[in-house]
């Protein structure tokens, strides 16, 4: 992509964006395909659990296999590009200089999602691993590790190679999640692959790596990307940021402990889930503070503020819901049922809400234009919202409905799958709706693509003032 | 801030500058010095709450994790606490079974042993009397010639079926226990049933090598 | 912030005392639990599963049935577990001890199969019924019919041929992976009391004792 002279001139667009608009377009286009891909996959498997004769006698698509194909793609794909993409921009921006090793950017992205599709197809042929987020092959995983560590290097540069000494949240939380991925990645792998650990141990190993993608990954990007954008847009200092610092160890000291949840009653030994219940109230502090910095992020704002938001919102729930109902109490009648997918969908749609705002802000810097249809960009905000909403609170419905009907000895499969069918139904509603609002991003940003960068198009940003030290 | 009443979807504007956001938060973050005397509310809030997190989160664990016992699989249990008594064997049954199994070979089906090399055990006076003397037998074995209602018996040795040196059986006190009640209420025996405790108090009397008769008589 | 190798040494050390304490420290507790020796059966527990069993569980993991079944009975005072016939105690670490890799499942959209052998014993089901369910689906679950062969009748009909479905002339067989599938389901049992398995009578007086 040529750029003209005068869009370096222009005060709205900084050469720190559009000098890495070729690898991080790369990192974009493969996020956004791999959302179409895992919407779809993810839209067949849910159509399969209340239509258990579609797609059955294909060995590709049967439910079990389409269930880990789903995951890895919205995971690995999806949140795994996406991630990274806004990660390494965060950097680069706060570092305070361009993205430097680009290239081994563009080769770590390629062999990244060389090996995620190599693990979807690895499923889809029967070398699933049964490991819940961990479901490529074990021959993939490697892989992945290296791709990895070359993607994240221009983040490390970025950090180390900071103009600013002092480092700000976003830097912390960004850093943090490219840090501690390959750690605990790799641990995985070993502890499950490679030297595998005896027994139900393996299920402790592999429900602390689950929840590290969440709580150690995916949500510190998300945070990273919050604790930018909201005095970004809202040109305020954020409320109580001498106590972020504590909202950020709280999350990476107390978060990594909660994966024992899932076990609870489980062939394990009860001090875990019960550690896992105590670690996710401690983590709650996380999300206190969290809460008390964003206070700008509520009121009037374009899509970008509305995205971030309810993203933001739906991180504060997902807390407090997984803190809740790790409750024996509620967990006698959660556990195993759909609402589990529900208190997924939730983490995940957290995740995406607030990487759909933070793509909406980054995608026009670093391609010095704005988004070609304005249409497509409120098209996908109104699916995104309504989709997540009506897709958890279904799944959630049903999943309760589910729990106390499985409690109730009495009760047949059949008529637990005939009370829980029309919930589903409004569920596959909801996961079109989400698809289709992705296929709009996706043709947004393909379009934004070809969009040459020229004065007329870098016109449009103005140049931000500086904000006040101190705060109101 | 915007100024703008609307904001067009298609590009977000930015507020502020990259440095400026990174230098005024670091100040922010650095606190403000108590001028006035008005202290923040907040700080006491948050050292509040986190506390009471510790001590919701101490307490449960103290109370739901059986000391991070390995061998507890329900989180009510205490940690060393009683659990429900294993299922009872009905010893008749499983001495039964034992004595099919190793005793039958010499003493019989029947109980009535083969003249002048095994002794009977239908209507002994040895099975029906002296716990502790039939438990010795079986426990240590017996050697050298034995009179058993009115008959030597001199040829065989009884071996050792307990848990002592040697010994090739090493039956555990529940199963000598249940064998010995198991031949003392059959073949027309109706002397009472022996306990695994009996068995295992004698047994912890120590070692030895095979009884003879002399030595059976001397006990109670 | 300043101290950037120390920021990097914190982080390092969350992870490593999660993982130390989970990993690890789960490792060190049961990491060698041995089979429990029963005297009077004079077995050791749990038992070995078969060579064909073994290889149905490859099967079933990589079908991805932990998807919608689990395999681990939860204690009957949490839940309708032993209610729904699944199971009369809770599943501990002992049971998993010889597999290879345990598939505990996370889901119930259909029951749980920790006892599905004890179950089809009791029911009388063969292994013949289980293979027709796994051909026509049965309940909830779709038909696996990938897992079964339609094929012409050459020479004598396969002994293991399923009845009154292939036309004449044809006989469908199962393949190798549904036997072993089936012979893996069939060997399904977690019965043996295991001390730590006891269920827990929870003491009145005990509980304000401390």
């Amino acid at each position: 992509m040529t750029q003209t002279t005068s869009s370096t001139a222009s005060p709205g667009v900084s050469e720190i964006d559009t000098s890495s608009r070729c690898a991080l377009s790369f990192l974009i286009v493969a996020s956004l395909l791999w959302l179409v891909t895992g919407g779809v996959l993810a839209l067949l498997n849910l159509l399969q659990t209340h239509t258990p004769g579609f797609l059955a006698d294909c060995f590709l698509f049967t439910h079990g296999r389409l269930d880990a194909m789903q995951e890895t793609a919205l995971v690995y794909g999806w949140a795994g590009n996406a991630g990274i993409a806004v990660a390494l921009w965060l950097l680069s921006r706060l570092g305070g200089s361009a993205l430097r090793g680009t290239n081994y950017l563009v080769v770590g992205a390629l062999f990244w999602n060389i090996g995620v599709k190599l693990g979807v197809y690895g499923i889809a042929f029967g070398d699933m691993t049964s490991f819940s987020l961990m479901q490529m092959p074990d021959y993939v995983q490697p892989l992945m590790l290296v791709a990895y560590a070359l993607m994240a290097a221009p983040g490390v540069l970025a950090w180390t190679g900071r103009r600013n000494d002092s480092t700000f949240a976003t830097q912390w939380y960004a850093i943090a999640a490219l840090f501690l991925f390959p750690w605990f990645f790799s641990a995985a792998q070993v502890m499950l692959h490679f030297v595998p650990v005896r027994g139900t141990l393996q299920s402790v190993v592999s429900t602390w790596y689950a929840q590290n993608v969440f709580s150690l990954w995916m949500a510190p990007l998300a945070i990273a990307a919050l604790y930018y954008l909201v005095p970004k847009i809202r040109g305020k200092v954020m409320p109580n940021y001498d106590f972020a610092i504590y909202g950020f160890w709280s999350l990476i000291i107390f978060g990594t402990w909660t994966g024992g949840r899932h076990l609870i009653g489980g062939p394990v030994p009860a001090w875990i889930p019960s550690v896992a219940l105590g670690a996710g109230v401690l983590v709650l502090f996380h999300h206190m503070i969290v809460y008390l910095n964003m206070s700008g992020i509520g009121g009037s704002g374009g899509v970008v503020m509305k995205l971030a938001k309810y993203g933001f919102y739906a991180y504060l729930l997902s807390g407090v819901i997984d803190a809740l109902f790790s409750l024996r109490s509620f967990a006698v009648i959660t556990q195993f049922t759909l609402f589990q997918e529900a208190q997924w969908q939730l983490a995940l749609a957290s995740f995406s809400l607030i990487m759909f705002g933070a793509l909406y802000y980054l995608v026009p810097r670093i391609s010095g234009a704005v988004w070609p249809s304005s249409g497509l960009v409120r098209g996908h905000y109104l699916a995104s919202i309504l989709g997540y909403a009506v897709l958890i609170i279904s799944l959630g419905v049903a999943g309760w409905q589910q729990g106390t009907a499985l409690n109730d000895a009495s009760m047949s499969f059949e008529a637990i799958a005939a009370q829980y069918r029309p919930w589903l139904l409004v569920a596959s509603a909801a996961q079109a709706l989400l698809l289709v609002g992705n296929l709009a991003l996706l043709v947004n940003f393909v379009r934004i693509l070809f969009v040459r960068t020229s004065e007329a198009t870098t016109s449009q940003f103005r140049q931000p003032t500086n904000l006040e030290a101190s705060s109101s | 801030m915007s100024s703008q009443d609307s904001i067009d979807p298609r590009l977000e504007q930015a507020a502020a500058t990259d440095d400026s956001i990174i230098s005024a938060h670091e100040k922010a973050s650095e606190g403000r010095p108590d001028v006035d005397g008005n202290y923040r509310l907040i700080p006491l809030v948050l050292l509040f709450v986190f506390s009471g997190f510790i001590f919701f989160g101490g307490t449960y664990l103290h109370r739901y994790t059986g000391y991070f016992s390995p061998e507890i699989f329900d989180e009510r249990q205490h940690a060393g606490g009683a659990v429900t008594e294993a299922p009872q064997i009905d010893p008749v049954v499983l001495g039964k079974k034992q004595y099919n199994l190793a005793c039958m070979t010499c003493h019989m089906p029947n109980g009535q042993g083969l003249p002048s090399v095994y002794p009977p055990l239908a209507e002994s006076e040895w099975v029906t009397g002296s716990e502790e003397r039939l438990i010795a037998i079986l426990l240590h074995g017996l050697k050298g010639p034995i009179t058993v209602k009115g008959n030597v018996y001199s040829v065989a040795a009884m071996p050792a079926f307990g848990q002592v040196d040697g010994g090739g059986y090493n039956w555990s006190d529940q199963k000598i226990a249940a064998v010995l009640t198991y031949i003392r209420q059959e073949w027309g025996n109706t002397a009472g049933a022996i306990e695994t405790a009996t068995v295992t108090a004698f047994r912890e009397r120590g070692d030895r090598k095979e009884w003879t008769e002399a030595e059976l008589l001397k006990l109670p | 912030m300043k101290n950037g190798p120390l920021f990097f040494l914190g982080l390092f050390f969350a992870l490593a005392l999660s993982w130390a304490g989970l990993a690890l420290g789960t490792h060190a507790q049961l990491g060698d639990l041995q089979p429990h020796y029963d005297d009077i059966e004079g077995k050791a527990f749990p038992q070995r599963a078969s060579g064909i069993a073994s290889r149905g569980q490859l099967v079933y993991q990589d079908l991805g049935c932990a998807s919608c079944h689990t395999q681990q009975v939860r204690r009957p005072s949490f839940g309708a577990d032993e209610a729904r016939g699944w199971g009369s105690r809770q599943s501990v670490t002992r049971d998993y001890v010889h597999q290879k890799r345990p598939l505990l499942g996370q889901s119930r959209l259909g029951p749980d199969l920790a006892n599905f052998g004890i179950r089809a014993e009791a029911a009388g089901a063969t292994k013949t019924d289980l293979l027709v369910d796994l051909y026509n689906g049965s309940h909830e679950m779709p038909a696996y019919r990938f897992l079964f062969e339609e094929r012409e009748i050459v020479g004598q009909p396969s002994s293991n041929a399923l009845q009154g479905v292939a036309a004449a002339g044809s006989e469908l067989v199962p393949t190798e992976r549904a036997e072993t599938l089936a012979a893996y389901l069939l060997s399904l049992k977690q019965t043996y009391e295991y001390p730590e398995a006891r269920p827990y009578a929870p003491d009145e007086t005990q509980e304000g004792a401390h």
